[in-house]
């Protein structure tokens, strides 16, 4: 018989600042929306499960700071990534040019095989609208990547992109669930948080790896 | 280093060491290091446990200590940490569990550990083989001559299977009744199997042989169905937080829904069945849901008494299996059955699916009170989300035995108890259970009345007046038995005793008084009575069978309703765990440090207050790539520290640039620029920016850097100083156009023209310290010419010059001529053939402070400076080791000095 167990994962959220990572995230695990935008100056994270195919996965979801300033420290949370959302803001125009530029950030310091979606927010804003939908859709294409036009004011998608990652994630990590399955440990820590940033060196390779 | 080797070393041919580790071994008292090996013979792996006295290279470094068969039963788990992460790099902390060991392993980090586990992993995917079997015989020869004490028990278990195997009888077949037989003998208990040691070995046999066709579908395939049951998951606290809330929420998504229940009970006096059972139990038009059917007295015979096997329990099986409704289709859920009594749960075949968490126990009271002629059976189980539990019961017999009977009930509710999926939560009883439906011949009789007058109330029908003389009733009444069951009312007969074959009461000798033996009770909520009747028409007994059929309010969920109220809960659950992430707010997030000096401290305070609902601890951590936590010219004070919930703490950041940052800051190659990360252990990052500007600043520029400066420090455009900042050590004097360099640098030349002037008879010179105040002073003199002569007291000034050249990014005596001035001590000529060398401006300084102290030392009767005391104080400051080579030893530092008192010698006359 299968036995019962979970999943934790860490997802990360990145892109610019004020394109709405921090209200992404509180949408989704308080389902508040606060429109003020306060910089996130540092990294945070909230905790959600969520259940994906009848397997309960718990997600520690990061948001970075999107400062430019802060960007080559930011760079460091993302070796511990098992899934990252690009995001931008469909009112503006630079903040989509910038994917171009996290993306390539991704692959440079991101783990081998972390899953990418890319994220168009505040789609309710149409009037102020500078990104077509066609054109995340085409960047998302180039990249490989799934796309998602959502709205933290309006709960447009939120659920769905955050569920669509962790399904990716899930698909992505199957052989090592499978394993898990058939074992009898309780636990599948995809997410081994570190207790601090400078146990780093070498580890990005092994970090999605559980223990079978 | 490959441990295996030594392993292999000590294994017979044909047994091969996979891999192995070196782990350690935790217990409560000490940590002891063992070897880990996994070894194969054919299918079947073996973890073997070595003692060893250093790292293991043949077999006479290891002892084996224990063998762990990878059988079934064996499970390795993973610990985690208390906080339920774990950080990878770390030891890989093991339980390993079978069937007498339960053992905690940390192995390291690595190669082999990860194979160790890879390789131990794949066969408990594919299904370990059953232990103790053929397959693991191998084991034996190590068992014996290794561990023999220790592993006794498996040891008589290996013999048994061998005998088995001799006698030739296939291995293969050991069923489950042969695992029960062991765990009679107290040889082998199953891991999950809870053996009640007072019970008879007999009666705590559990028959539940399979080998029945069911109706419709076998038992077995209910409890692995269960897509449409709610999914009770299995994790940890949170799990149970999950379980307990859904509890309390069940109204929110349960309805109560009637199902029919027909309960039936039939002391069959040890005879076979003769007649269709359908009078008893398809008498209705409306097929039942469920039926509930126990019997008493299936077998009278010694061998059903002493070896519980009688050819009766198919007979009634069938008999029964037979007379069920004939419109619907039914499932045997499970059969239960101690000597003559059994139980048997049947469910319409549609309602199948509903039905889980089914178990079936018995108790026995007769002979010696633990016999299984009385006594009782139930089954439990879970029917949508209502736990239910139905047992048959044969009480003591004989009129006045009332008080046996009393205790006979209370027995069976003690002693009856249920296993539990999750292993760790306590049995369950009886009494735990949403409805307790109790039925049985409970042997209760009518009291202080005469046989006649009992004969002549029932002829008249009038039951009630003779329940009153019922012993169950007053037993009840009086609170001695069956508290908080209902019966209902009785309208038939007493159901014993006839004379077999008839309706006719008993005529025997003993000519026993009519009695309401067999009854029906029942216990919870929504329970609705629609029959209790006796069935006149079976005669094979000199009972009659009863039955009560029941109309019961089951508790259904609702799948959408019980995923919201899941949801929610989870929510909650999430809710919380994010009000218990640390956090903490700061006062400031940015700090600017306006004008910065060489050697003058600036602080700035902000606060960190915990404003989460646990106690944080927060750091100070590095960046990547980053060997500290900040610039080397800033420091945070305290770097660390630990908040209590609602506290706070202040936490200074302070800025001071010294001799070895001050180079970088004036060459403009760094900046008052940082970024530290603040990390709340378990919680969130904040990054907090550290701004400022750098006055420039003369201590800590370079000699050449200042003889070309047009003006002072502070004065000079960040462009100017970049560009000095990357000329060349050695070059053409007509560097930036027609601009004159200055022979030595100005800043130097104001202190020691200073110090010529004003203190050459200064008595302790070079001697007593200088004020810092009056060094900061000095310092924003030289750097922005103003005032224009020196403040301070020479003391302070001699202070300022050996700041100056301690402080020199290249010192006086360039670097690459150092190792050459330390091999030219003793020869004065070539030292100074060293000293012509130097690049020019370094060369000027040189000379000149030399001749400075030079006429210091003329003037020594009045300031008592001698050749010596200089010496050691500038050979050290002229002449300093270039920063790749260790720091001068104490013979190196008085071979500069010696370097230099060469220069400060009277010339030879």
């Amino acid at each position: 018989m299968a036995k019962q167990y979970d999943v934790l994962f860490r997802l990360l959220l990145i892109g610019d600042s004020g394109v709405g990572k921090t209200c992404l995230l509180c949408r989704f695990t308080d389902n508040e929306f606060h429109p003020s935008h306060i910089s996130t100056i540092g990294v945070d994270f909230k905790m959600k499960t969520i259940e994906v195919d009848g397997i309960k996965v718990r997600i520690q979801i990061w948001d970075t700071a999107g400062q430019e300033r802060y960007q080559t420290i930011t760079k460091q949370y993302y070796r511990r990534a098992q899934g990252i959302f690009l995001v931008y803001d469909i009112t503006s125009e630079r903040s989509y040019q910038h994917i171009m530029k996290w993306a390539s950030d991704v692959d440079e310091y991101a783990p081998d095989g972390v899953q990418k979606i890319l994220i168009g927010n505040k789609a309710d804003e149409e009037q102020k609208r500078q990104v077509g939908k066609n054109q995340g859709m085409k960047l998302a294409e180039e990249y490989g990547m799934d796309f998602f036009e959502t709205s933290a004011c309006t709960n447009y998608n939120i659920k769905e992109s955050f569920t669509r990652l962790t399904e990716l994630v899930l698909m992505a990590h199957k052989r090592e669930l499978e394993g898990l399955r058939m074992s009898s440990a309780d636990e599948l820590n995809l997410a081994e948080l570190e207790d601090d940033g400078s146990k780093s060196d070498g580890m990005a390779n092994s970090s999605k790896s559980c223990w079978c | 280093m490959d441990q295996s080797f030594a392993i292999q070393d000590t294994l017979e041919k044909g047994d091969t060491c996979l891999v192995a580790v070196q782990g350690i071994l935790v217990s409560p008292y000490t940590n002891e290091s063992r070897l880990v090996g996994l070894v194969k013979n054919r299918e079947t792996l073996a973890i073997f446990l070595y003692k060893h006295r250093r790292m293991a290279i043949c077999a006479d470094d290891v002892s084996l200590d224990e063998i762990i068969p990878l059988a079934e039963g064996v499970i390795i788990q993973q610990v985690m940490p208390a906080e339920g992460f774990y950080v990878i790099g770390t030891d890989v902390t093991l339980r390993i569990k079978s069937l007498d060991i339960d053992i905690v392993m940390q192995l390291p980090f690595g190669s082999h550990t990860q194979e160790f586990l890879r390789r131990v992993n794949q066969p408990i995917q594919e299904g370990l083989p059953a232990f103790p079997s053929q397959q693991f015989v191998w084991l034996r020869k190590y068992w014996q001559r290794n561990i023999p004490s220790v592993n006794s028990l498996f040891l008589n278990n290996m013999n048994y299977e061998e005998e088995r195997q001799l006698s030739g009888l296939d291995i293969n077949l050991v069923s489950d009744l042969e695992a029960d037989k062991m765990a009679m003998n107290g040889q082998w208990i199953k891991a999950n199997e809870r053996v009640d040691p007072s019970r008879s070995p007999q009666m705590s046999v559990r028959h539940n042989k399979t080998t029945f066709t069911d109706l419709v579908r076998s038992a077995d395939v209910l409890s692995a169905n269960k897509a449409e049951m709610v999914p009770f998951t299995k994790f940890g606290l949170r799990d149970n937080l999950i379980k307990s809330e859904l509890l309390k929420n069940e109204d929110t998504y349960i309805s109560i829904q009637n199902y029919r229940f027909f309960v039936g009970t039939y002391n069959v006096n040890g005879q076979s069945p003769r007649e269709s059972l359908q009078t008893w139990l398809s008498q209705d038009s409306e097929p039942p849901d469920l039926y509930c059917i126990g019997f008493q007295e299936l077998d009278l015979s010694k061998e059903a008494f002493f070896f519980n096997d009688t050819p009766k329990e198919e007979e009634w099986f069938k008999a029964v299996s037979d007379g069920l409704h004939p419109e619907a289709k039914y499932a045997k859920i499970k059969l239960i059955r101690l000597v003559g009594i059994m139980l048997l749960l049947y469910v319409k075949k549609e309602l199948a699916v509903h039905v889980s968490e089914v178990e079936a126990e018995t108790v026995g009271t007769g002979i010696m009170g633990r016999m299984g002629n009385k006594g009782g059976v139930a089954i439990r189980f879970r029917f949508h989300n209502t736990h239910l539990c139905i047992v048959n019961s044969h009480l003591a017999a004989h009129v006045d035995e009332f008080e046996r009977r009393n205790q006979d009930f209370r027995e069976i509710c003690s002693r009856m108890q249920f296993a539990q999926a999750d292993p760790t939560l306590s049995p369950l009883t009886i009494h735990k259970h949403d409805v307790v439906l109790w039925l049985g011949d409970l042997n209760y009789r009518l009291k202080d009345i005469e046989l006649e007058k009992v004969k002549k109330l029932i002829d008249s029908r009038d039951y009630k007046t003779l329940h009153k003389f019922d012993q169950l009733k007053q037993q009840i009444d009086g609170k001695a038995v069956f508290e908080g069951f209902t019966e209902g009312e009785i309208m038939f007969q007493p159901t014993y005793k006839y004379d077999p074959g008839t309706d006719e009461w008993d005529t025997s000798e003993k000519c026993r008084t009519p009695a309401w033996c067999d009854r029906v009770l029942w216990k919870g909520k929504h329970i609705t009575q629609l029959e209790y009747r006796s069935h006149m028409a079976l005669k094979t007994s000199d009972h009659k069978p009863v039955s009560s059929l029941f109309d019961i309010g089951v508790k259904v969920v609702n799948e959408e309703l019980y995923k919201k109220t899941f949801e929610e809960i989870v929510r909650c659950l999430d809710k919380m765990e994010n009000d218990c992430i640390p956090s903490a707010a700061l006062s400031q997030r940015e700090f600017h440090f306006k004008d910065v000096k060489y050697r003058q401290l600036q602080v700035q305070t902000f606060t960190i207050h915990n404003d989460g609902q646990v106690a944080c601890q927060f750091e100070f951590i590095r960046k990547l790539d980053e060997e500290s936590y900040s610039k080397p010219w800033l420091r945070a004070n305290p770097s660390k520290g630990f908040l209590t919930p609602g506290s706070s703490m202040q936490i200074e950041l302070e800025v001071f640039v010294n001799n070895q940052t001050a180079a970088a800051l004036n060459a403009a190659e760094e900046k008052i620029e940082d970024i530290l990360i603040l990390h709340l252990d378990r919680g969130k990052d904040f990054f907090l920016s550290v701004t400022g500007n750098y006055l420039h600043s003369c201590f800590g520029s370079s000699i050449q850097m200042l003889c070309y400066m047009n003006g002072y420090m502070r004065d000079t455009s960040e462009e100017t100083i970049t560009q000095l900042a990357q000329m060349p050590l050695q070059m053409k004097d007509n560097f930036l156009g027609a601009e004159k360099p200055a022979k030595i640098p100005k800043e130097l030349w104001m202190m020691v023209d200073h110090l010529y002037r004003n203190a050459s008879q200064q008595e302790d010179l070079f001697q007593q310290p200088g004020l810092m105040s009056e060094f900061e002073a000095i310092r924003d003199c030289l750097d922005s010419g103003y005032p224009e002569s020196l403040p301070g007291s020479n003391h302070s000034v001699v202070e300022a010059l050996l700041l100056f050249l301690e402080a020199l990014p290249e010192p006086v005596i360039c670097y690459q001529s150092y190792q050459k001035c330390l091999e030219s001590i003793g020869d004065y000529s070539s030292s100074k053939e060293v000293v012509s060398m130097l690049p020019l401006h370094h060369k000027n300084v040189f000379k000149y402070l030399i001749s400075f102290l030079q006429e210091m030392l003329n003037n020594s009767e009045k300031n008592h400076l001698d050749i010596k005391i200089l010496a050691s104080i500038f050979g050290n400051l002229l002449l300093r080791p270039p920063p790749d080579l260790p720091k001068p030893s104490n013979s190196d530092k008085r071979r500069c000095q010696e370097f230099v008192q060469q220069f400060l010698q009277p010339e030879d006359p």
